[in-house]
Formats: structure tokens, sequence, C-alpha cells
């Protein structure tokens, strides 16, 4: 019987835990008292987070497609027909998406393997469809798009403001930190058109109507400034711009959004209170912002408030972009990004490529890539020839599910890499068994910039191997140099090529970890960023305005479709379906509906209706809540089965191309039993 | 029986059992104390772990039997139970064991259980430092040990006192190579009865709140609607439990595989819905209602002991950071 210190592979909080393991199993987990972030406390999903381990679904051996049917090759001949068929294109037409469940070591060599091995920088993750535009607004806002401030700093705040977050749902540990600090008296102000656990919580509960962030937000700062609780020496001293935004959220008077956002002028002008007399406040953010044509805007309008009220750079402030995967923070930082390499240094700046020209020492291509959704769309129109997919199931959360079949169908080559077998794999030529995190070394980063180390608690089934063991492997077939014998000798080489990574190592990342930016071995680490200056010297304040969404209500789809998640599933539940506890507390996909919809539906609880829209439509088990808006519905998009990304568009924000999965015009049928 | 084991020889006194059974002890892993098989390591018999030993007879996850199909016909192989020696169980853990024993060795006998219980022998550590949210004293399962020990171990500063609660414990002590245990005489028990008596007045002091009868007054009067809207539904409380036993059935795979069962949470609204969705648990309030009601109420009906053992671990772990033995003291701003 062994007890084995890691980190949590669900969200992004990072919670230490201990898998306990017996007679060469997970038999349980335990959370860890060490832990900075989650101090011997765990979620539901977090204490049984070992039960998928095990499972028999494990996929165990190589396996190549022979016709209709996937056969059971061996590494050799499985590696080489991926190396061998993804060299055979033109690099322009080769892709790779890499896991946001990987590790460090694992995106890092994916990222080096596309760029120094196929040549192309059509390098992406699913961070393309949660946080690209808080990479990209806070980048130009801040220059870093990272959580400014440790999770543990929430307690601090006088205020807190929840946009588009679950929390208790998505990220239980953040919520529990937002809760402590409403016990001692901290103002909540929840922003989310559906009555959450979280909203029922609120102080302030703000049930705008979806895809009008934008329009709230700038209310909110047009009675701040109006008010005189802007932070005028921080604005002098620390940022630019705000000349601009001051003049263009003149015209965002309560009383005028109102009439777009549907939420009474009072009640926002109670929310701006609460958050601009605070002295110190946070604002907590997640998809809710980020999913919509307007999500590189959502994420600057925010920043805006933060800044024209001060509240940066200090305990109790900030800005926290949750993260959903435990290490989509570190796929970025590991530049598994089409623009950027690791450590946020840009393809574009010739010197950040000779740099990694020559730590890689071979040429390294000029242009930036496709991001992912946007390699998806270029396979279906022939663009995109091969993929090489690592832990993602597009199949099941990107936008628009039957343009992704015909994409994927169309590649002349697909392999995938996972744990499970995944509606992705099924289309796959070559499927490789991947170690799940229980049985591998390597870091994760979490939500808070928090560097923490996995370790390896059992081996992996069958023949499966870990990922940076692939793409080592891969590596040295493409002839590209490096010799790894393990993942810390590749955190070496990360730590001398990202500088946000420059003082980890291995021996240094203790029960705490530690947060980036990290720049040299004596460095202690960061917990609070932007205290003195930004990484771009002043902030960078910049005016958004109100656009309406990409696809509205209309007369013949009258209703809003939004999806997300539940407490019990983690993204597409190949993990948290195959735990028999957490199986069964959500067993089967539903439809949230407002009990005025259902009525005039003539739906009831449990009853199956239709759900449509222009691209697809479901059959779901009608769940009638209160807590949905009217002319609202929700479906979580956890379930293969019924696929909510089956209804979803692909429109796109053109600053980020994340897609709007948070809105789709859809209508509402009872389907006759 | 009684003997004196001097700390110079814990150690070699551990070598000497692991050469026959697997040794469980608390050890440092990553700057933590765990429960786990001993190798060598300096024992650290100070403090109480998170995670209670108690998984040893009752793991998180137990596979029950692996089974294989072949030509439309089943085999089921059960695997093998592990003889195993837990050293440094605290009273509060052993409490918690006399309940299983009773639960689980009432008709119909729970065979999985009693085959761990029957191959491991228990060591436990009287509490002569309790932690902070510890309160056996006041739930009556400590500090000292009660029952259903092997060997009970007393430390007083320069050794440990060690007393057999059964025949194996005898053994453990006299099976052992000669001169590791020194006599024991009537100081030994004297200066345990004070150690404990002083760790016993710490938590009586401390706790005085907190008798049954006042947490079940308290149970009766919880805003339990109010309490339930905190809740983060993590099932921490029961998953850490060393008395909550309850379990959930699995088969995973097919057609080959393995059936397990798993521990089971009462917080869960799955734990007692119906097949036709119903629920008679509605909220999560009368969810965790429940759960102290199974504490405090059925489990002594049922087997004559209080379900809670005083380990303050609920409390500890819990997510939502209510305080879980204060139900009577809520948010005024709230109400």
């Amino acid at each position: 019987m062994e007890k084995i210190l890691t980190t949590c592979v669900y969200c992004g909080c990072g919670c230490g835990l201990y898998l306990h393991v017996d007679g060469g199993r997970v038999v349980g987990v335990s959370p860890s008292r060490k832990s900075a972030a989650s101090k011997g406390r765990l979620c539901i999903k977090g204490w049984l987070s070992g039960d998928f381990v095990n499972h028999p679904d494990r996929l165990s051996y190589p396996m190549i497609r022979k016709g209709e049917r996937q056969l059971r090759a061996s590494w050799d001949e499985a590696l080489s027909l991926v190396a061998s068929s993804l060299t055979g294109m033109d690099p322009s037409a080769v892709g790779v998406l890499t896991s946001a469940k990987g590790t460090n070591e694992e995106n890092y060599l994916f990222s080096k393997l596309a760029r120094a091995g196929f040549k192309t920088n059509n390098v992406d993750h699913v961070a393309r469809l949660c946080h690209a535009p808080t990479v990209t607004g806070l980048s130009y806002a801040f220059g870093s798009g990272a959580t400014t401030n440790p999770i543990s700093s929430l307690e601090e705040a006088d205020a807190i403001l929840v946009v588009g977050s679950n929390t208790t749902e998505q990220h239980p540990l953040v919520a529990s930190y937002v809760l402590k600090a409403r016990s001692k008296g901290t103002k909540l102000i929840v922003v989310d058109p559906r009555r959450t656990q979280i909203a029922s919580l609120a102080d302030i509960h703000i049930s705008p109507r979806p895809g009008t962030d934008v329009a709230w937000i700038n209310s909110l700062l047009n009675v701040i400034i109006k008010q005189g609780l802007a932070d005028q020496d921080f604005i002098t001293k620390r940022t630019m711009g705000f000349e601009a935004v001051k003049e263009s959220v003149l015209s965002y008077a309560p009383e005028i959004v109102e009439t777009i956002c549907g939420v009474p002028a009072g009640v926002l002008r109670e929310a701006a209170l609460a958050y601009g007399s605070a002295d110190k406040a946070s604002i907590i953010y997640a998809m809710g912002i980020t999913q919509h044509i307007t999500g590189t805007d959502n994420v600057q309008a925010l920043a805006n408030l933060a800044l024209a009220t001060g509240n940066l750079g200090r305990p109790g402030t900030g800005l926290y972009p949750l993260r959903g995967h435990q290490n989509v923070q570190g796929a970025c930082d590991m530049g598994a990004l089409p623009d950027l390499y690791p450590g946020y240094q840009k393809v574009v700046d010739a010197n950040a490529r000779a740099k990694f020209e020559k730590g890689w020492s071979t040429k390294l291509p000029k242009v930036p890539g496709l991001t992912a959704v946007e390699m998806i769309q270029s396979a279906e129109t022939g663009k995109i020839k091969g993929l090489l997919i690592i832990g993602e199931n597009p199949m099941v959360s990107y936008p628009d599910r039957s343009s992704v079949r015909r994409a994927l169908e169309k590649l002349e080559f697909l392999a995938v890499c996972d744990i499970f077998p995944t509606e992705t794999s099924k289309l796959a030529d070559a499927v490789l068994p991947a170690a799940s995190f229980a049985e591998k070394e390597g870091t994760f980063t979490s939500t808070e910039r928090r560097i923490q180390r996995i370790r390896k608690a059992t081996d992996p089934p069958g023949e499966s191997r870990s990922e940076w063991e692939v793409a080592a492997e891969l590596l040295r077939r493409l002839g590209v140099p490096g010799d790894y014998s393990s993942p810390a000798d590749i955190m070496e080489e990360i730590s001398s090529l990202a500088p946000n990574y420059g003082g980890v190592t291995y021996h240094r990342l203790g029960a705490a970890g530690l947060q980036w930016p990290c720049p040299t071995r004596d460095h202690p680490g960061t917990e609070i960023m932007h205290i003195e200056k930004f990484p771009i010297g002043l902030a960078r304040f910049r005016p958004v305005d109100h656009m309406e969404p990409a696809e509205g209500p209309d007369g013949e789809y009258p209703l809003l479709l939004t999806t997300g998640r539940c407490l019990y599933h983690f993204h597409t539940s190949t993990m948290t379906r195959r735990s028999p506890l957490l199986d069964r507390e959500v067993p089967s996909p539903f439809v949230e509906v407002n009990p005025e919809d259902a009525s005039r539906a003539g739906l009831r609880n449990g009853q199956k209706a239709l759900v449509e829209t222009r691209r697809g439509q479901l059959q779901l088990e009608v769940k009638v809540s209160p807590g949905v808006p009217r002319g609202i519905l929700f479906v979580p998009f956890h379930f293969s089965e019924a696929p909510a990304n089956l209804l979803t568009g692909a429109f796109l924000d053109p600053s980020s191309k994340i897609p709007e999965l948070k809105i789709s015009a859809a209508r509402l049928r009872k389907v006759s039993p | 029986m009684k003997a004196f084991l001097p700390k110079e020889n814990l150690i070699p006194w551990l070598k000497d059992l692991s050469s026959s059974l697997e040794v469980i002890a608390p050890v440092d892993v990553e700057g933590e104390v765990v429960y786990q098989t001993w190798k060598g390591q300096p024992p650290v018999l100070i403090g109480n772990t998170l995670s209670s030993p108690i998984e040893v007879l009752m793991p998180r996850t137990d596979v029950l039997f692996r089974y294989v199909q072949d030509s439309g016909r089943y085999t089921f192989d059960e695997p093998n139970v592990p003889t195993r020696v837990v050293v440094g169980m605290k009273p509060c853990d052993l409490k918690a064991v006399a309940i299983l024993d009773r639960i689980f060795g009432s008709e119909p006998t729970d065979r999985p259980y009693l085959a761990k219980r029957r191959s491991t022998l228990l060591i436990s550590l009287n509490c002569t430092d309790p932690g902070p949210r510890c309160f056996c004293a006041i739930m009556g399962s400590g500090p000292g040990s009660l029952e259903g020990f092997d060997l009970t171990l007393t430390d007083l500063g320069s050794g440990y006192l060690a007393e057999a609660g059964s025949a194996a414990g005898v053994l453990l002590i006299k099976g052992c190579s000669s001169g590791l245990f020194l006599e024991a005489d009537g100081s030994h028990e004297a200066s345990r009865d004070i150690l404990l008596e002083k760790a016993r007045s710490v938590m009586a002091e401390k706790y005085e709140d907190r008798s049954v009868e006042h947490l079940r007054r308290a149970i009766r009067s919880a805003d339990w609607e109010y309490l339930g809207r905190q809740c983060l539904s993590c099932g921490g409380c029961s998953f850490i439990c060393p008395v909550c036993h309850c379990f959930s059935i699995a088969d995973l795979g097919v057609p080959d595989g393995e059936r397990v069962r798993c521990r089971d949470t009462c917080l869960l609204s799955g734990f007692s819905r119906m097949t036709s969705g119903a629920n008679p648990l509605r909220s999560i309030g009368e969810m965790m209602r429940n759960w102290y009601l199974d504490k405090f109420e059925h489990l002594p009906e049922r087997t004559g002991l209080i379900g809670c053992v005083g380990c303050g671990r609920c409390d500890e772990i819990c997510l939502a950071q209510i305080d879980r033995w204060r139900l009577e003291v809520l948010d005024e701003r709230s109400r």
C-alpha cells in the first residue's frame, strides 16, 4: 500500500492529492494538507479522480486502420506510420492539436514537434475554445494573459465580481474561497443569466440577456466614473488610454443599458457602487465572458473596469480568468498556440525565432499557423490534410459537430493519442494509447500560475505510454535533436527557453510548487503580478462597444441556447462517466427550461423535447428549472450520445477566433411519446 | 500482558514484524504523514493523519472479484487478502473499527470486510497529544484505546508502554527478537494514566458544548436549508469519515472485468434517488441532516454506539468550510 502525492487532473484549481495504491491499482484518493491551493480539501471530482484510471476501457495497445477496422499494431509500426504520413505532406497541410490534459513537458514537446519536426506553426489546443480571448485581451491590456493573484487572495477582497462562471460547480475550490470571504462580509456580485448556486448566495445577482456583457460592464464603469470612484492616481501613473474609454462609456448610462441587457438600471448602479467603492475588489470570470464573438472585447471591458478602479497588483484585487483544464494554463505557457513559442514569445518576432532555431538546432517556419477551429474548418475545405490530435475530442467539444465529422473524415491522415477510445479516435488512421496522469511524471500549471508536479503511482495499462515519450520518439524519427530520459530533462530545456519558467527545476517543486514568473534559480516565484509595473510598462485601456451576438433569437428560432457543464462531469466526460458515482449522479443528457417556456411547449419535467438549431437537433430530457430565465435553454455538452455541439455554431471572435458557444438561436418542441 | 518498548527499539521491532507481516505505518511522504507500507523509514507516531488507516479494512474502491467470460461461462477470481498489521492507529479510528465490526459482522455478514478484518492486526497508539479539532474524549472513543486492539501503545517519552488486548497481541510482544521489550512496571501505568487524563481534560475543556445531547439538540434546531445552500457537494465528510461505510457496487468491463464496490456518500442525490427520479431527500440540506442523523440517531439504535468518534476530520476537509459542529451558529445576514 502506497500513497503518491500528485495534482488533480480535472479543473484548473490545482488541488494537491494523494493517490492510494494497493495491489498495483489506484484504490482511493485523499486530499493533501500541504497543498498551497487546496489545503487538505477536494471537490467531488477530486475525491473520485482515481476512478477512471483502472477502467477496463483504457486503450492499451496502438492500432492502425485497415479499411473499416482499427487493428492492433506495434508502437514501431504506428509511430512510423504517423511520422511518414505527416512528413509526406506539405507542412502547411499538417496540424497538431495538443492537450490541456497533458503535462507541460508534453505540450512543450508537441509544440516543438509541430514547429521543428513538421515545420508548421499549425499547433493549438482547447484553450482556443475557452480562454483564447483572455490570452489575446489581457496580453494587450497588461502584457500577460494569466490570473493575476493567487486563489487564496480572494479571501482578502472587499468585493468580488463573478462573471459568467458557475464557480461552485466548475471551480469548487475557488468557490470555497469566495464563500469564506462572503462569510466575513465581502460583497458578492454574480453575473449569470442562470441563477446558479453562487448566484443564489450573492448580494447582487445580475441576469443579463446573453451576449450583452460589454454593455453592462461599460455601464458599471459609467457609474463609477460619474460617482468619482475611479482611481485617478493609478490611472495616471500605471495606465494609458483612459480618456478614450471615459468618452466611450458616456453613452452607457444604466438607463440606456437597461434596454439592451434587460437589467434594471438600479441594479446596475448598485453593482457599480459595490465594486467601485471597495478598497480591494476582485473579478472572477470564465466561459460566460469568453465564448462570444465579442470574447476579446468582453475581457478588455473587465480589464478596463479593474484598471479604472486601481484593482490590480494588490492582495484581494485582480482578475481571475478561471482555467477549465488542469493544465490549460501550462499548454498556453508551453506555446501550444499557433502564434506563440513557449513563454509567450512571438513567432513573428525574428529574435524569438532565432532563439528557438538555435535552441532546437533547426530552421523554423515564419508564418503563424492556424487556430484549432480554423484547422478543422480548413480540413473540411481540404487545406489541412493531416492532423495529430493529442488527448482532445473535437467530435464532442468543438462547435458544429456535423462539420467537424466531415472535416475529420476528409483528412488524408488522422492520428489520435488518448487514454480512452473517443468519438474522435474512432475516426483515426492511427490510435496511440496514452498513460494517464496517475501513470507518469511531469508538471501541471494551475489557474493561479502554480507549477506543480504529478507523480507516477502505477504502471500504464498494457503497452500504453506517456505522451512525452511518444513526442520524443517522433522527434527522434524526424531527426530533431533532443535526448530526454525523463520529464525533468524536458523541464531543463523549457527553463532555458521560456523566461517565465527560467528558474523552474524539479527539485524546487515541493508540495507548494512555484508560481511563474520565476525567471531565475534563486527567484521565489510570483504570487501577485503587476505590483509595481506591468510587463508592457503601462497598462492599456481600450474602448469597447456593444455588438449583438452572431445568431440571436428570431421568428424561426425564438429561443436562445447556451451550453455549459455540470459539477459531476468534466468536459466530454470520457473520464467522469467511467466513475460509478459521478456517472450515477448525472447519468444522461438534459435541457434546462424555464417553467413558462416549458408550459408554452406543453412540456413537463422528465419529458422528452426536441431542441433544434440551424445546425441540428437533439432529443433531450426536460428539466424544468426556475433558475433559467425565460427564453433561454441550457444544455450541458458532456454527452456524446446527445452532443450539444451538434447545435452550436462556429461564429468566431475576430481577434481570438473563439467560437460563440454560449449563444445559438434555437427552438423547442415536445416529442410525442 | 504489558511491556515497555524503548524508543530506540521501535524500528528494530517493526523490522521484526515486517519479516512476517506487511506493516502499515504512518510515514512522511513529500512532507505529510500518511499510512502506507512501512519500508524502514522512521514512523511518525504523532498527530493524526487526514486519511484514516481504516482504509486497510474498507478501501475507497474495493475489488470484490474479477470475472472472465469463456465460451459463455463465467469464472470468478477473488483477490488475495494480504496479512497486515496496522501500527499507530488512534483510538478514534479504533472505535470506528468497533462500530464497523458490529455493522458488517451482523447478519447477513459482510465477507469482504470480515476477510480483511481477520487478516489485519491492529496496534493502536493512545492519544497523549490531541489535535486542535479532536474531541474523541467527548464522544467516548478516546484518548485511550478501549476495545478491538491487539496491542496498544502509549508514548511515555523514552519509550512506549505496550499492552496486549488479544492473544495475537501477546505474540506481537513475545514473538519478536528477545531484548526489544523490557518489563513494564506500575510507574509506566501511572504515567500513562496521567498523560491520558491530561489529554482528556484538554478536550473536555475546549469542547464542553459538544456532548451527544447537545449535538442532538443542534440537529433538531439547525436551519438545514441554509446549511445546504452553502454545501459544495464534495462528499468529503463521508469519504473521510472512518465510520461512514455506505457503498455502491459497479461492474467495470464487458464481457470481462471486475466488480468493485466504492465508498458512497449520502451527500449525492444519486444515493437516495429512485429510478423514477423521485428523491426522499429533497434538498442538499436534507441530505446533510441525514448524515448527522445516521451518526447520532440511527447508528446508536442499531449498534449501541455513537456513530461519531470525534476525530474532527469532517470539519477539516469541508470544502464549503461549514463549521460542522456548530450547527446552531448561523450567519445572521443570510437568514
